[in-house]
């Protein structure tokens, strides 16, 4: 315990001496980005040179009043094949922020049911894994994703809505059976915009992980395929 | 209906800016590689809806609505006749800029790692950091040495040379460190703990709005045992500033 306080004290002392701290302000003082490259700035009333350096006011960015619309999040309902437990629906959400027009993050996670395994087919009542009745495999994952060849589609001869393909992979974990596993995914999708704030997207990934659960140590892969249905705000 | 709408567009006040070069091109997705069906001439205006990565939604004196780069927008000028500011997301934003999130993986004490964190600036050096990070031990019999749970982490960064590409920093916080229950081990003790670190790492810009961070840091774990614990963790990822 007395460790424990001479580290906290310690923390405080060394983190009002960091350097950085001499210029630390409030958080709604914070100075706004630096204006763009491409915006001419005016040269005309530049202050004269001064031997200590005033923090320089910089112009009032005008743009305030401008919606950001980056980030997307949904819902998606589909199918997942989890090795040796069979094909069952599946369920989760996504978050997805767009950072540019081509590349985005995503957190996702999702929930399934196990099947029966061919030994407890052909045992029945048997339980191998002590599974009980919780035959759950929930899983997340933290992506990376390109979107590529963007274009339209034409629903008969008045409508056009956006689409893109992309792929995403990332890395995340798999829990079942009171086993959690450091999982890589990957997969791909397409995705149609009815309007500019609604998409719906199908999409395939597999999850690799490493599994020791029946014994020794396998890859596994689970392929899992499903609507997403994302709103953007 | 068609008498409200134009009642609820008065209520929303857009900015307007004039088009200042030739023309301006509007297509119908905020990406190039969607077509340009409309172009509006110098010296009419549009009103921007709303911004999405590198585009801006705008509406013409028409009513017409498309999608504009930013780069052209820039272009335009205010009713003052001064030009346009958008934080264009470049290398002046990674020197500069108010939130800043990633993922990141790597190796906790011998087991994986999987790490999240949102960050926000005090100012160009300092910067609050919030973190939430998974450790998952590769065998399902988990030891001392092998074993799964996760860290929730605050702390401060200290970024000293923030206008260079390649720019270390020094970190210190504190936070909880959860280990999960063993079924094959129930008796463990201390699966909640409370931690404190002090690491260090660097990050490297790449291009628009992303960059590198890599790190390291050194957790001492205070348990009930008599004496505290000492991790290690390195972990290396992917960050974009917003």
């Amino acid at each position: 315990m007395e460790s424990r306080t001479r580290i906290l004290f310690l923390m405080l002392a060394a983190s009002t001496a960091l350097p950085g701290c001499a210029s630390l302000r409030w958080p709604w003082q914070h100075e706004p980005p630096p204006v763009s490259e491409s915006a001419p700035a005016d040269t005309d009333n530049a202050p004269p040179p001064r031997v200590i350096e005033p923090e320089v006011e910089r112009r009032e960015i005008k743009v305030a009043k401008i919606d950001q619309e980056n980030i997307e999040v949904g819902a998606f309902y589909g199918v997942m094949s989890v090795d040796d437990f069979g094909s069952n629906p599946v369920y989760g959400a996504s978050i997805t922020y767009h950072v540019t027009e081509d590349f985005f993050f995503r957190a996702e996670g999702g929930q399934t049911k196990l099947g029966l395994t061919s030994f407890e087919i052909l045992n029945p009542g048997s339980d191998p894994l002590n599974l009980g009745t919780d035959r759950r495999l929930t899983y997340y994952g933290l992506s990376i994703g390109y979107n590529f060849l963007p274009g339209e589609v034409f629903l008969g001869r008045n409508q056009a809505m956006n689409s893109t393909f992309y792929v995403l992979g990332g890395v995340g974990s798999t829990k079942f059976a009171d086993d959690e596993r450091f999982t890589l995914n990957f997969g791909g999708g397409y995705k149609v915009l009815p309007t500019d704030w609604l998409a719906v997207s199908i999409e395939v990934q597999d999850r690799v992980y490493e599994s020791d659960i029946f014994g020794k140590n396998e890859l596994v892969n689970n392929l899992e395929a499903y609507l997403n249905l994302t709103v953007f705000f | 209906m068609f008498v409200a709408a134009p009642a609820a567009h008065a209520a929303k006040e857009y900015l307007q800016v004039f088009v200042a070069e030739p023309y301006l091109e509007m297509r119908t997705g905020p990406g190039r590689g969607y077509p340009v069906t409309q172009v509006v001439g110098r010296g009419e205006s549009v009103e921007i809806l709303k911004r999405r990565t590198d585009w801006l939604k705008v509406r013409t004196e028409r009513g017409i609505e498309g999608w504009a780069a930013q780069r052209d927008m820039v272009r335009t000028q205010l009713a003052d006749g001064s030009y346009l500011t958008i934080d264009l997301g470049d290398r002046n934003g990674y020197r500069s800029h108010r939130w800043e999130a990633g993922g990141m993986v790597g190796d906790f004490d011998g087991a994986n790692l999987v790490s999240g964190y949102l960050a926000f600036s005090l100012n160009d050096h300092l910067k609050i950091d919030a973190s939430v990070s998974q450790f998952l031990g590769v065998t399902s019999n988990a030891t001392p040495a092998d074993r799964s749970g996760y860290t929730l982490d605050i702390g401060l960064n200290h970024v000293f040379f923030p206008e260079w590409r390649l720019s270390p920093f020094v970190t210190l916080g504190g936070g909880l460190f959860n280990v999960n229950e063993d079924p094959q081990n129930p008796q463990a003790v201390d699966l909640h703990d409370e931690s404190a670190y002090y690491g260090a790492g660097f990050r490297f810009y790449l291009t628009r709005r992303f960059f590198v961070r890599g790190e390291y840091k050194n957790r001492v774990v205070f348990t009930s045992r008599n004496d505290n614990e000492e991790l290690e963790e390195w972990k290396v990822g992917l960050a974009f500033f917003f």
